[in-house]
């Protein structure tokens, strides 16, 4: 055994990480979603997650989280939070302008649509759980739509 | 043992088919075959894993720079003119990201401590599962995990990747460029004693 190749040993390590900390049974698929979805619209720019949180509510086992997204001067606030078997999203737009927010859901093919507020405000309820993505058009129709990438509810 | 589901397996026998597969989804993709990318992916990302886990990320942390990394590979295609290299600029895109993560600290990847979230993961998994393996399992499961933090680390990245970059790995593990290759030896020979006091293999 003192003898072992250096490629011996190398496949010992690949090994054992292998078995002791294995790759997330969900991680192939859903970053064959995240991949495909971007690829499918490169004309939407994409937004770019600067902040994560996860809140613990412990009431009905419910989870919520929230999310932080950037694109250029815009900012886009997520919180998002499962209730049962649905879920839903309290977005927070700066600054405000009129957007259509369009929730793209992996399971469904019905999409969710809302306007934000005056303040920047919108909610898209009743969404499915899995993996979801939002779509933002400004109705300025000069500036072009974006997109957050893929997440999971 | 928990198992990827989809897409091919990482063969440890043969590391190298990671590659050529890699390159192979990718000329498809490039080609307009969107199952190349599908490919590309199912392949690359347990490599990914690997080595952004080298650098004590959490997991949720770890599939955020994996993710990081697919949307660069889509936004940056045209990056990569040499097909043949796409599986290399993954893993140096992922190990960049985490490197960056795990140096800014865990305040923003991951405010949340692992411990805290862990009654809520769906699977238990490290600990709990070399319990049920077997004798032999275990015991070369700590030699490789009871070495030291660097060679750890060094040795799971060195494992899992085609060619990693050594000038980057000598930032990120502050030592000097000519030292890895060294440093890499003097690693493989402590796993070498540690796996005969261990009495495996």
């Amino acid at each position: 055994m003192s003898d072992l190749s250096r490629e011996a040993l190398l496949a010992i390590v690949r090994d054992v990480w292998e078995k002791n900390d294995p790759v997330p049974e969900h991680l192939v698929t859903a970053m064959q979603a995240t991949a495909a979805m971007a690829a499918s619209d490169l004309d939407v720019e994409l937004m770019e997650l600067v902040e994560r949180s996860t809140e613990l509510a412990g009431v009905r086992g419910s989870t919520a989280y929230t999310l932080r997204f950037v694109h250029g001067d815009t900012d886009l606030l997520l919180r998002v939070a499962v209730d049962g078997a649905r879920s839903r999203v309290d977005g927070w737009i700066v600054p405000p302008e009129p957007m259509t927010v369009r929730a793209i859901a992996g399971s469904e093919p019905a999409s969710h649509g809302a306007v934000v507020s005056d303040s920047g405000r919108f909610e898209l309820t009743d969404l499915p759980l899995g993996m979801l993505r939002l779509r933002i058009e400004p109705h300025d129709t000069s500036r072009p739509a974006f997109a957050t990438p893929t997440f999971e509810i | 043992m928990t198992r990827i589901g989809a897409g091919p397996p990482y063969d440890s026998a043969r590391p190298g088919a990671v590659w050529s597969q890699a390159t192979d989804g990718f000329n498809r993709w490039v080609a307009g075959d969107p199952a190349g990318l599908d490919d590309l992916v199912s392949v690359m990302t347990p490599v990914l894993w690997h080595v952004v886990r080298a650098y004590r990320l959490s997991e949720q942390a770890a599939e955020d720079v994996i993710q990081t990394t697919w949307l660069a590979l889509v936004r940056r295609r045209a990056a990569i003119v040499d097909p043949v290299a796409v599986g290399g600029w993954l893993t140096t895109t992922a190990r960049r990201e985490a490197w960056r993560v795990s140096s800014a600290g865990s305040s923003r990847a991951t405010p949340v401590d692992d411990e805290d979230l862990a009654p809520m993961l769906p699977r238990q998994r490290s600990a709990e599962e070399s319990v049920l393996q077997e004798d032999e399992g275990n015991r070369i499961w700590a030699a490789v995990d009871g070495l030291p933090e660097r060679c750890r680390r060094l040795l799971r990245i060195v494992a899992f990747e085609n060619r990693p970059d050594y000038r980057e790995l000598a930032t990120e593990l502050g030592m000097p460029v000519g030292s890895i290759g060294p440093t890499r030896g003097r690693c493989l020979a402590k796993l070498r004693v540690a796996l005969m006091q261990a009495g495996g293999v």
